[in-house]
C-alpha cells in the first residue's frame, strides 16, 4: 500500500528526553494513507515514546512533526490505541463510545456511537459494562474509541500484546479493512512475524534510534543467517541487527 | 455541551449508578455528624447525683411567710443535676460503681439548724475520685446551687427584717417567729406622747412637759434612722444585681462548635476523597492520556473534579443541616449564606483532594494519602491555639470550621466570614493550580 503521492506524516530528528536519559535520539518517519508501519524493538527501544509524540501525548524537544492531509487540512487527526486499554470501566460499551464521540465533537454522538458499534461488532454487549468484556472485546472498544473523532491515521500500541490467536485475527481482519479505506497504521510490536505480516515497512529501534527501516524480508537479506539455526529468520535477523556492537553501543 | 460539562455528567452517572457509594456518602457523615457532635456535647449533660437525706426530723422551716422542706430544696437541684434519692449505703455502692459522680448527703437536724440559725446547716459533698473532672463540675454546680439558695433565703430574711423595722416604725399586726400581738410602733407613740406632754402643759407641769420632749426627740430620731434601714436592707440583701436576657433562640454555643465539627469532619472527607479518587481513577483507568489529546485540558479536568467534589459536599451538608435542624434545638438560619459557605468550602477540599489525587498513581493510593493527610490537619483546625492556628489556616479545613461556627453560634454576622469566604477561594485556587501543574508533569500509567 505504499507509495501514494502527498504523506500523512512527515517527522524528522525527533529527540525526547526523559531527565537527561535520551528516549528518542534523532528519529524520522513518514506514512501515507492506507500505509501500515510497525515500530520493532526491545523493552525501552522508544517505540512507546515515539507513539505518544506522533499523538501529541508528549512533545519533542527537538525536530519537526507536520501532518497533512488531501483536503488541506492540518493537525494531528490520529486515534490513539493505547495497550491498556482506555476507557471507563463502570460504563457501558455504548455509553463509552457516546461519551468519547461527544468529546470528540461530533455533530451527532449518538448515532456515531452506534455506526462504532456495528463497525467494531460490539452490538451485543452495547449495553454491558467495560468491566465485564472480555480482554479481546475490551481491545476492540479501546480501538473503536480511538475511530470515534474520524482519524486518518491510527496509533497502536502493541495492540494484541495480550490477545488470544482467535481474538488477535479478528483485530488484524477489522484493521485491514480499516486499511482499505485508506486509514494509515503505526504500530509498535515487539513480535517479528507480525510485523511482517501485517505492515508495509518496519522500523527498528534501538536505544531510542532508528537502527534500520524496509520490510522484514530486506532485513532478513541484510543480516542473513544459517538457514539450519533454530527460530524464524525474522526473529535470528532481528537479534542479530541489535546484538550488532555499532547498534548496541551507547 | 462542553468537554468539562461531559466530564460532569459521566462522574454522576457514575455516582449515582453505585448505591453503595451514594448510602456511604450520606450515611457516614451522619453518623461522624453524630459521633462527634454527641463526643462534644457530652459536657452539656446533667451529672448524676445520690442523695442521701438524712434528716428525719423537723422536715419544714418557716421562712417569713414561706415554709420550706427538703424536698423544696431538692427540687431546685434537680435543675441542674439529675439526682436519685438514696439511703447511705447505696449512694456509696453507686459511687464506687461509677454509676453517680457524687454523693449529696443532707445530714440530720438540717432544717433544725436552719430554723434556729444557731448552727450553719451545712451539706456534706463526696465526689467520684475516677472521674475528677467530672467532680469538679459536680462541685461547680452545687456550689452554684447552694449560692443561688443561700441568696433566696437571705432576700427572704431580709424582708422579714425590713417588715420588723415597719412594724416597729408604724405598729400593727405581730405574725411572725413564733409571737403574735399588736404593736404600738413608733408614729403612734408618738401621737401619744405628744397628746400627753399638751396636757401637762395645760395642767402647768413645766418639768413633766419638758422630760417628755426628750421622749419626742428619741422617737423623731429612731424613726429617721430606720427610714434609712430599709432601704440599706434591701441593698444588702441583693448588693449586685445582674440583669439576664436571652440571646437567639435555641443557640446553644457547645452544640454548635460539635455540629460544626461533625460538618467539618464529614464535609472535609467526602469532598478530599472524591476528588482525589476521581483525578486518581482518571489515570488509573488510563482515560487521562485520551483526555489530554486535546479533548480536554488538564486544567478543565482538575476543574470538573473539583467542581463534582463541591457539588457533592452542598448536598451532603444540606442534608446533614436539614437532620440537625430537624433533630436538635440548634438553630441553623441562614440557609441563604450556607450555600457560598458550602460551596467554597467543597471547592477547597475538593482542590486539597485534587492534589493528592494529582501525586497518586492509583485511587487505592490517593485515597489512602487522601485520608492519611487530610484527618489530622481536619482536627489541627478543630483544635484552638496559636501554633495550630497557623498550619490550620494555610489548609482549607480551618476557614471552613470558622465559617461553620459563625454561621451555627454567632447572633450577629462578623466581619470575619468574609476572609474565611476569601481564604477559602484563595486556597481553593492555589491548589486547584498546583493540581494542574502536577497532574501536566505525571506521566499518564
Amino acid at each position: 500500500m505504499t507509495g501514494h503521492a502527498s504523506p500523512l506524516l512527515e517527522a524528522t530528528g525527533l529527540v525526547r528526553r526523559y531527565r537527561g536519559l535520551v528516549a528518542l535520539d534523532g528519529v524520522g518517519l513518514t506514512l501515507v494513507a492506507g500505509e501500515a508501519v510497525a515500530l520493532l524493538g526491545a523493552n525501552g527501544a522508544g517505540k512507546t515514546t515515539l507513539l505518544e509524540v506522533l499523538a501529541g501525548i508528549r512533545r519533542a524537544h527537538e525536530g519537526t512533526l507536520v501532518w497533512s492531509y488531501p483536503d488541506g487540512s492540518t493537525g494531528p487527526a490520529v486515534g490513539w490505541v493505547p495497550q491498556r486499554p482506555s476507557l471507563y470501566a463502570r460504563l457501558t460499551t455504548r455509553e463509552n463510545l457516546r461519551l468519547f464521540a461527544a468529546l470528540e465533537r461530533r455533530p451527532q454522538p449518538r448515532i456515531v456511537a452506534d455506526e462504532l458499534l456495528e463497525k467494531a461488532d460490539l452490538v451485543g454487549v452495547a449495553d454491558r459494562p467495560a468491566a465485564q468484556l472480555s480482554t479481546g472485546t475490551r481491545q476492540r472498544l479501546n480501538l473503536a474509541i480511538a475511530l470515534a473523532g474520524e482519524p486518518r491515521a491510527l496509533l497502536l500500541d502493541e495492540p494484541s500484546a495480550t490477545l488470544s490467536p482467535d481474538q488477535r485475527h479478528r483485530l488484524w481482519t477489522w484493521l485491514a479493512e480499516l486499511r482499505r479505506e485508506g486509514m494509515a497504521l503505526v504500530f509498535a510490536t515487539q513480535s517479528v512475524d507480525e510485523a511482517a505480516r501485517q505492515a508495509d515497512r518496519t522500523l527498528v529501534l534501538a536505544r531510542g534510534r532508528r537502527v534500520f527501516s524496509g520490510t522484514i524480508a530486506e532485513l532478513i537479506a541484510r543480516h542473513p543467517s544459517d538457514p539450519a539455526s533454530a527460530g524464524d529468520p525474522g526473529e535470528r535477523a532481528f537479534l542479530a541487527l541489535i546484538d550488532d556492537p555499532a547498534v548496541a553501543a551507547p | 455541551m462542553t468537554a468539562f460539562l461531559l466530564l460532569l455528567r459521566k462522574d454522576l452517572r457514575l455516582l449515582v449508578r453505585s448505591p453503595i457509594v451514594v448510602a456511604v456518602l450520606i450515611g457516614y457523615p451522619l453518623l461522624v455528624a453524630f459521633l462527634v457532635s454527641s463526643a462534644l456535647q457530652s459536657e452539656e449533660r446533667r451529672p448524676a447525683i445520690a442523695v442521701v437525706n438524712l434528716d428525719t426530723a423537723g422536715r419544714t422551716v418557716q421562712v417569713g411567710d414561706r415554709r420550706l422542706s427538703v424536698d423544696d430544696y431538692l427540687n431546685r437541684l434537680d435543675d441542674d443535676v439529675d439526682l436519685k434519692r438514696l439511703g447511705a449505703d447505696s449512694a456509696t455502692r453507686e459511687l464506687d460503681a461509677g454509676r453517680v459522680s457524687a454523693v449529696l448527703t443532707i445530714p440530720a437536724g438540717f432544717i433544725g439548724d436552719l430554723q434556729s440559725g444557731v448552727r450553719q446547716p451545712a451539706l456534706r459533698l463526696v465526689t467520684s475520685r475516677r472521674s475528677p473532672i467530672e467532680g469538679q463540675a459536680v462541685t461547680r454546680r452545687l456550689e452554684a446551687a447552694v449560692y443561688r439558695f443561700n441568696q433566696g433565703l437571705a432576700a427572704t430574711y431580709v424582708q422579714q427584717v425590713v417588715r420588723l423595722v415597719d412594724l416597729v416604725v408604724n405598729g400593727g399586726q405581730l405574725g411572725f417567729f413564733g409571737r403574735s400581738g399588736d404593736a404600738l410602733g413608733l408614729v403612734r407613740t408618738r401621737v401619744l406622747v405628744v397628746d400627753l406632754q399638751r396636757r401637762l402643759a395645760a395642767s402647768g407641769a413645766t418639768a413633766d412637759t419638758a422630760r417628755l420632749e426628750q421622749i419626742v426627740n428619741f422617737i423623731d430620731e429612731t424613726q429617721s434612722n430606720l427610714d434609712l434601714a430599709r432601704p440599706a436592707a434591701a441593698s444588702i440583701a441583693n448588693p449586685i444585681a445582674l440583669q439576664t436576657a436571652t440571646g437567639a433562640s435555641g443557640r446553644e454555643p457547645l452544640s454548635a462548635f460539635g455540629v460544626a465539627g461533625a460538618l467539618l469532619v464529614s464535609l472535609a472527607l467526602v469532598g478530599v476523597l472524591i476528588a482525589a479518587a476521581g483525578v486518581a481513577a482518571e489515570r488509573e483507568e488510563n482515560t487521562l492520556v485520551r483526555l489530554r489529546r486535546g479533548l480536554v485540558s488538564v486544567p478543565a479536568i482538575i476543574a470538573e473534579k473539583i467542581v463534582f467534589a463541591a457539588l457533592t459536599c452542598v448536598v451532603v451538608g444540606a442534608a446533614l443541616l436539614v437532620a440537625v435542624a430537624g433533630l436538635t434545638d440548634l438553630a441553623v438560619g441562614r440557609w441563604g449564606l450556607w450555600l457560598p459557605v458550602l460551596v467554597l468550602s467543597g471547592l477547597a477540599f475538593g482542590a486539597f483532594g485534587a492534589l493528592v489525587g494529582a501525586a497518586a498513581r492509583e485511587t487505592r493510593t490517593a485515597l489512602l494519602a487522601a485520608l492519611m493527610l487530610a484527618l489530622p490537619l481536619v482536627f489541627v483546625g478543630l483544635i484552638p491555639g496559636d501554633t495550630v492556628a497557623l498550619v490550620a489556616r494555610v489548609v482549607p479545613f480551618g476557614p471552613a470550621f470558622s465559617a461553620f461556627r459563625t454561621l451555627l453560634a454567632e447572633p450577629n454576622l462578623p466581619g470575619g466570614l468574609v476572609a474565611d469566604l476569601s481564604l477559602l477561594g484563595g486556597l481553593a485556587a492555589a491548589l486547584a493550580v498546583a493540581a494542574s501543574l502536577l497532574l501536566s508533569r505525571q506521566k499518564a500509567l
